[in-house]
């Protein structure tokens, strides 16, 4: 009886340390799939072929990942407003989703390094007669909710003091209510919009130049307290872009300009 | 798993905003409760008059408002009638969206009281020597909205929480479209819908508490 009360004991506390000492890092490679939360309403970053697939430089970007930790990749979709709660939840190990590494996030979610920088530019319904950012003042101006550029554009609004800014939830519903004329213009990574001025879904709109908005880092995001794994995305990163694979995928997705990851005169 | 350390602290700075939020919901809700009865007193008038179109428009606006989802009739409020060059700010959109479903759902509430008004009292009515008008106007309207007060509460109710869809359509200055906004920025998701939601019930309940208390008040027997 002693003795059964003792390997139960023994067993119970190996348990205990088993599941103390293993990070977030080993979860995932132990389970064998890596949940990556990616958005698909974003050409080019993700979005679904005809086949309702997706894909996408952060879709390519995840797989990459997943190889690397020799386990398979599973795509979970979130919109941009349920990131955070997917990976709070736990439905999701890490985010894929072209989030911009803000401090004021860093202080709820873990970062990584940067693996993409994006312009703005301003995308103008042709009838508005939008020319340029400054030409935006005065008009109903709107971008996607929960957005790095949704949150500088409603800033600007608020400091020009006239117009009007609306958030929408979707990108697709963005350029929908562009093309309609209920905006008059947006700003949007340069990316998307040439991406979905392409597309021919949304007629009379055109891309009429940049936003002066700081260019937008954007961070793969773990949760804040898993070193081990934020560690390895970090070292990811780096590898990414020195085998040049982030080239590749950016010849691959987008094409043009390779946009350069390192801030001047910074450390990190 | 849930791996998550709430910071009330974060949210608490940002109470304000949220309250304002709360202060347009309650906007929204009203003008579009007060617009709704009054669309449902003529869309009941409509259903009772002897016209086969009116009726039919009636009973078109009804089906469409009970049998559809609030999230498409203010979708298309907003991207619907914009495909036609019509343009409605999101607040606007919202509005209409949620008043046509209260009127659908009032009309057919008021449907319910009538039924339970005996028809002899109009009868009465007109023997005494009331228009038709005179009648419906002093003896069975007020008869079906005290009878109907109660359920109304219930759709005021359902305003308000509608509100919440206004996100699909760009509004921003709502409890629920602060929320968002708020969360977007600070990324404090959790404790930021803790906090809606404890308004949102702080507010409905508030309306069904006072509305008992106005019914049991008004409607001594």
């Amino acid at each position: 009886m002693k003795m059964l009360t003792l390997t139960a004991a023994f067993v119970a506390a190996t348990g205990i340390a088993g599941v103390a000492h293993a990070d977030k890092l080993d979860d995932i490679i132990a389970s064998g799939t890596l949940r990556c939360a990616v958005v698909l309403d974003f050409p080019p970053m993700g979005m679904r072929d005809e086949n309702n697939v997706p894909i996408g430089f952060d879709v390519d970007y995840c797989n990459d990942l997943a190889k690397a930790l020799g386990v398979t990749a599973e795509i979970v979709e979130t919109p941009f407003p349920e990131r955070i709660p997917a990976l709070m939840s736990g439905r999701v190990d890490v985010g894929v989703a072209s989030t911009s590494d803000t401090l004021e996030r860093a202080k709820t979610v873990g970062f990584s390094i940067p693996y993409f920088a994006f312009e703005m530019a301003v995308t103008a319904n042709e009838k508005s007669g939008i020319t340029s950012f400054d030409s935006m003042k005065g008009h109903t101006v709107g971008a996607v909710a929960g957005t790095f550029e949704a949150i500088a554009l409603e800033k600007q609004v608020n400091e020009w003091g006239e117009g009007e800014f609306r958030p929408y939830q979707t990108q697709a519903d963005v350029f929908l209510a562009l093309s309609q004329g209920q905006l008059e213009a947006t700003v949007s990574t340069s990316t998307v919009a040439m991406a979905n001025v392409k597309t021919g879904n949304f007629p009379g709109i055109s891309v009429v130049g940049k936003a002066p908005f700081d260019t937008d880092y954007v961070a793969l995001f773990a949760n804040r307290a898993d070193y081990g794994l934020l560690n390895y995305l970090n070292l990811f990163v780096n590898q990414q872009i020195r085998t040049g694979r982030y080239a590749e995928l950016y010849e691959k997705w987008v094409g043009g300009d390779l946009p350069t990851l390192t801030v001047p005169n910074a450390y990190r | 798993m849930f791996d998550y350390t709430f910071q009330w602290n974060q949210v608490l700075v940002r109470l304000p905003k949220m309250l304002d939020g709360a202060l347009v919901t309650m906007e929204v809700a009203v003008l579009s409760m007060l617009i709704g009865i009054t669309l449902a007193i003529i869309l009941t008038i409509l259903r009772l008059s002897g016209s086969r179109p009116l009726k039919a428009v009636a009973t078109g606006w009804i089906e469409i408002a009970r049998n559809t989802p609030a999230l498409f009739q203010i979708y298309m409020a907003h991207f619907g009638v914009a495909s036609f060059g019509i343009h409605f700010s999101p607040f606007v959109s919202l509005l209409i969206g949620i008043t046509f479903n209260n009127a659908g759902y009032l009309a057919e509430n008021f449907r319910g009281a009538l039924k339970a008004i005996p028809d002899t009292q109009a009868r009465a009515g007109r023997s005494l020597g009331m228009s038709q008008i005179q009648a419906f106007g002093y003896i069975i309207l007020p008869q079906m909205l005290r009878i109907s007060f109660l359920p109304m509460t219930n759709q005021m109710v359902w305003a308000i929480l509608m509100t919440s869809l206004g996100v699909t359509v760009g509004m921003n200055s709502d409890l629920y479209g602060v929320t968002q906004d708020l969360n977007a920025l600070t990324f404090r998701t959790f404790e930021l819908f803790a906090i809606a939601g404890v308004i949102f019930y702080v507010i409905t309940k508030f309306i069904t508490l006072s509305a008992r208390i106005i019914a049991s008040r008004l409607f001594r027997y």
